[in-house]
């Protein structure tokens, strides 16, 4: 964990300058065992101090790859001249964003760092488990990975804390020989946001979700191509998710709303089916923690849920300081970094559609000729809205009920127009939390969505 | 000496003091200024004075790795004792070695220094241009940096390399409209290590604007139909990216699951396709000078001529497997042009698609993808019609490279790559 060395350099804050301190550390590990062989097996901590200087709606910023008071005090003056140097050529000059309320907010959690011997065991562990209880498998990997963040983060004008984001996963992937001859696979992601202690003392919980993993494999080896074309289909929580955060969250990020996304001119206007309410939540659902808690930003944001789309009506944007000041809406928490050498960008935290009152069983009923999407390998989406889910794991719905599964396939379709076809949502929300998303750094984020009747585009051959 | 080599000595005695078997680490210092717009309009200035180190230990074929960016003695004795810590806990496994003594090398790359001044003015030249010759284009952002930094590397085989470098990367991420409507997002990048030329005038900058205003207004394909596909430069990138690992990555072949497991030597591709990696090639700014596992890196064709040459093994998965390692991590992409203009190729397709994207996902291991074809046009009788959106592309990615229809002369030369257009035959076209 970090001491906090930096508070005294916040003294060296110039008036007339709007400015954030943060310092910063990631830590990372990594354990692989492809087919039984450790091919990975990997501790790191990058740890380090920057600052944003800002003035007339310019921003100086700049990091060291070195925690101390020395660092941070050469950071503020970099970061300053940086900013002085851009007003030179600058074409436009506009107001800082207004302050804040100051406050500081409590540390979350304390990391644990697990000893990498116990990350092997349990590792192995679940590799000699899988090996032993599927020898029909053709290869499995075991990945465990474990990613945190630990900042401290102090603001001029705005709020400042010690927050950590601590988060590990166990990924189990499975590969059979399909009837043709031909690999297919599938994985799962185990755990979640805390320390290993928190999601790996006890391997055998997990071994439902791996049998369940195993089903579906084999179900693959039988499968299909799916028939391209448009088709109603039910979408799985997973894809919910997916859905929540490509198709529809990164058209509301602010900074591509201001590069020409179609959620510009559709602010207070219908997107979706009054079925759909959509949500960026800050650290609490349902009254419980979110997956991936988020408490203060990397501006001094005290962060709060953002409300996207209200009952199929687009009511906000994600913003940071800058873009709420410019769209007239309260900034929530959205500015965040990844690595102490990141400049603070929108993302998004904990994207969710809210569940409805079917359940999935009545969506699959009342599908006469479609497909159950269950669960996406991964997505894209631009400024259009027009996105794309890779499909890992589906099967064809006939007469309301299911039938083969599919091979690897991909949906695409346009946000605002696909969302106005869901007809029925499911009463229970499925969050994921183990990925990534990329722009221009990498993020951590969970997604969560119930399963939705819905029509969408869908490859095959 | 400088104060990096001094950090190298020292670590390299902590490693022998410890008694490590074998060892392999490098030290890095970097200095990184970027700008970055918004619109037009220079926003945000950043410096980035970066620094690593990584250190891997083999105790008794056990193998241990550890990364971190505290240089101090004290971080450098930590990082050691982590790296240690994750050996012992490991698995005994011969296969974990580091390259032979490959001697001591000084390699120096690039644009060491920056002409900052220079590359400002070279970036506000950018934006006049493009506003003055594509008034559709929409830059959202434009990312502008130079990073220079010194690496060493040092073995406990013998192998030191130094190596300083120094370029200047350029991204632009833009759209196009016409006030009512708006296109999808598109990205153009190069790197470089002059500022001799006009950046509009480097890589694909120019093809990409061009092709962005005539996406205004697309109109989505109905039906469904097998066609010629055309893959732009760009595009080709994530299609050869995904083939290699999918049939020839270390990964695929130390499970086992590669289709081309038992396939060097035999023809996989149309005889036109020679795809590898030359880190030395002049069109490469900055190539790869040493592997990871501490191979001088080697140009090498993985697929000449249509027959593949090697899979691209590590040294680990070389050993595990009982086949040769592949010098070169896989940096430094460069397939041979074709003898035809794109323009020739263009005119012999009946019906097909000129792709400028693909959004699609990671195809499993028999090669199947299927995904959305973006910033894409639609070929018909020979010519290129009209944008199109909502358009889904369905293939294979083995026997893409069988069905070649053709492959330009024209390349895009990104600094980091070196690809012409190809066009392929055989892939499922579908709209709404």
């Amino acid at each position: 964990m970090l001491n906090d060395i930096i508070k005294p350099q916040t003294a060296l804050f110039e008036d007339g300058f709007q400015t954030v301190l943060r310092g910063h550390e990631n830590r990372n590990r990594r354990v692989v065992l492809l087919k039984g062989n450790l091919t990975a097996n990997s501790r790191s901590e990058a740890r380090g101090v920057s600052a944003r200087v800002g003035k007339d709606g310019l921003y100086g910023f700049a990091s060291a790859a070195e925690y101390s008071p020395e660092a941070a005090a050469r950071v503020l003056k970099a970061a300053r001249s940086n900013v002085l140097l851009l007003d030179r050529h600058a074409k436009t000059r506009t107001p800082m964003p207004p302050a804040l309320a100051q406050e500081t907010v409590p540390l979350n959690r304390e990391i644990a760092d697990a000893e990498q011997k116990r990350i092997i065991e349990a590792s192995r562990a679940l590799d000699d488990y899988v090996a032993k209880t599927y020898p029909d498998l053709l290869s499995r990997s075991i990945v465990y990975t474990e990613d945190s963040q630990d900042r401290i983060v102090y603001a001029s004008d705005a709020c400042s804390g010690h927050l950590t984001s601590p988060r590990c996963y166990i990924y189990v992937m499975m590969t059979m020989q399909a009837e043709d001859g031909t690999p297919v696979e599938l994985f799962k992601a185990l755990g979640g946001a805390g320390c290993f202690d928190d999601h790996f003392t006890d391997l055998a919980q997990y071994y439902p979700a791996i049998e369940n993993l195993y089903q579906k494999v084999k179900d693959k080896t039988h499968g299909i191509h799916a028939e391209a074309g448009y088709k109603q289909v039910v979408l799985g929580g997973m894809m919910g998710g997916m859905l929540a955060h490509e198709a529809v969250g990164h058209t509301v990020e602010a900074d591509l709303v201001m590069g020409g996304s179609v959620a510009g001119p559709n602010l207070g206007k219908r997107v979706a089916s009054d079925l759909v309410t959509l949500i960026d939540f800050a650290h609490t659902y349902n009254g419980s923690p979110a997956p991936l808690p988020v408490f203060l930003d990397d501006e001094g944001v005290k962060a709060e849920d953002a409300v996207l789309i209200k009952d199929g009506i687009l009511t906000g944007y994600m913003n940071n300081r800058e873009t709420a000041q410019r769209f007239g809406q309260k900034p929530a928490g959205n500015a965040r970094a990844w690595a102490f050498s990141d400049e603070p960008l929108i993302r998004m935290r904990n994207t969710c559609i809210l569940p409805g009152s079917n359940t999935l069983e009545e969506l699959i009923a009342s599908v006469d000729d479609g497909y159950y999407l269950v669960d996406s390998r991964n997505g894209q989406a631009d400024l259009t809205g027009e996105f794309m889910f890779g499909v890992a794991c589906g099967y064809e719905i006939k007469h309301g009920k299911l039938g083969r599964a599919l091979l690897d396939t991909t949906v695409s379709g346009v946000a605002f127009d696909m969302l106005k076809t869901v007809d029925m949502v499911s009463d229970t929300v499925e969050w994921s939390s183990s990925g990534f998303c990329g722009k221009k750094q990498m993020i951590p984020v969970g997604m969560g969505g119930p399963c939705m009747r819905c029509h969408i585009m869908i490859g095959g051959r | 000496m400088s104060e990096l080599k001094q950090k190298a000595d020292f670590l390299e005695n902590l490693l022998k003091e410890r008694a490590v078997e074998k060892y392999a680490f490098s030290l890095r210092e970097s200095e990184k200024q970027e700008l970055n717009t918004e619109g037009d309009t220079f926003k945000l200035m950043r410096t980035v004075f970066g620094g690593g180190a990584g250190v891997t230990v083999y105790q008794a074929g056990r193998k241990g790795s550890a990364s971190g960016n505290d240089l101090s003695e004290e971080g450098l004795a930590a990082l050691t004792e982590s790296a240690l810590a994750a050996a012992e806990s490991a698995p005994e496994d011969p296969a974990h070695d580091i390259a032979p003594d490959q001697g001591k090398h000084a390699f120096t790359q690039g644009a060491v220094e920056a002409d900052f001044d220079r590359f400002f003015d070279r970036l506000e030249e950018m934006q006049t241009d493009i506003a003055a010759e594509y008034p559709s284009v929409h830059v959202m952002e434009m990312v502008a940096d130079h990073t220079a930094g010194r690496t060493i590397y040092r073995n406990s085989n013998g192998t030191c390399a130094e190596s300083v470098s120094g370029w200047y990367d350029v991204t632009v991420e833009f759209s196009a409209g016409d006030g009512e409507k708006n296109t999808g997002l598109e990205y153009a990048f190069q790197r470089l290590d002059s500022l001799d030329g006009k950046l509009i005038d480097l890589g694909d900058f120019r093809r990409k604007f061009e092709a962005i205003q005539r996406q205004i207004d697309p109109a989505p394909l109905s039906g469904k139909f097998e066609g010629t596909a055309v893959f732009t430069p760009g595009c080709l990138l994530d299609f050869i990216g995904m083939t290699l690992d999918n049939y020839a990555g270390g990964g695929v072949i130390l499970d086992g699951t590669s289709q081309w497991l038992d396939k060097v030597g035999e023809k996989v591709a149309d005889e036109r396709i020679t795809i590898g990696f030359d880190p030395f090639d002049p069109r490469i700014v900055c190539g790869e000078r040493l592997t990871g596992d501490g191979y001088l890196s080697e140009p090498v064709n993985v697929i000449e001529n249509g027959v593949l040459k090697a899979h691209m093994l590590g040294l680990y998965a070389a050993n595990k497997t009982g086949r040769p390692v592949l010098k070169n991590d896989g940096s430094d992409l460069i397939m041979k042009p074709g003898a035809e203009s794109l323009e020739t190729i263009l005119a012999g397709i009946e019906k097909g698609l000129l792709i400028g994207g693909f959004s699609g996902g990671h195809p499993g291991a028999n090669g199947e993808f299927s995904g959305v074809a973006k910033n894409s046009f639609l070929i018909e009788h020979g010519r290129v019609t009209r944008a199109v959106t909502e358009t889904m592309i369905n293939g294979n990615l083995g026997e893409m490279l069988q069905h070649v229809r053709g492959i330009s002369k024209e390349t895009d030369d990104s600094g980091l790559f070196s690809l012409p257009y190809l066009a392929v035959d055989g892939i499922v076209i579908s709209g709404k």
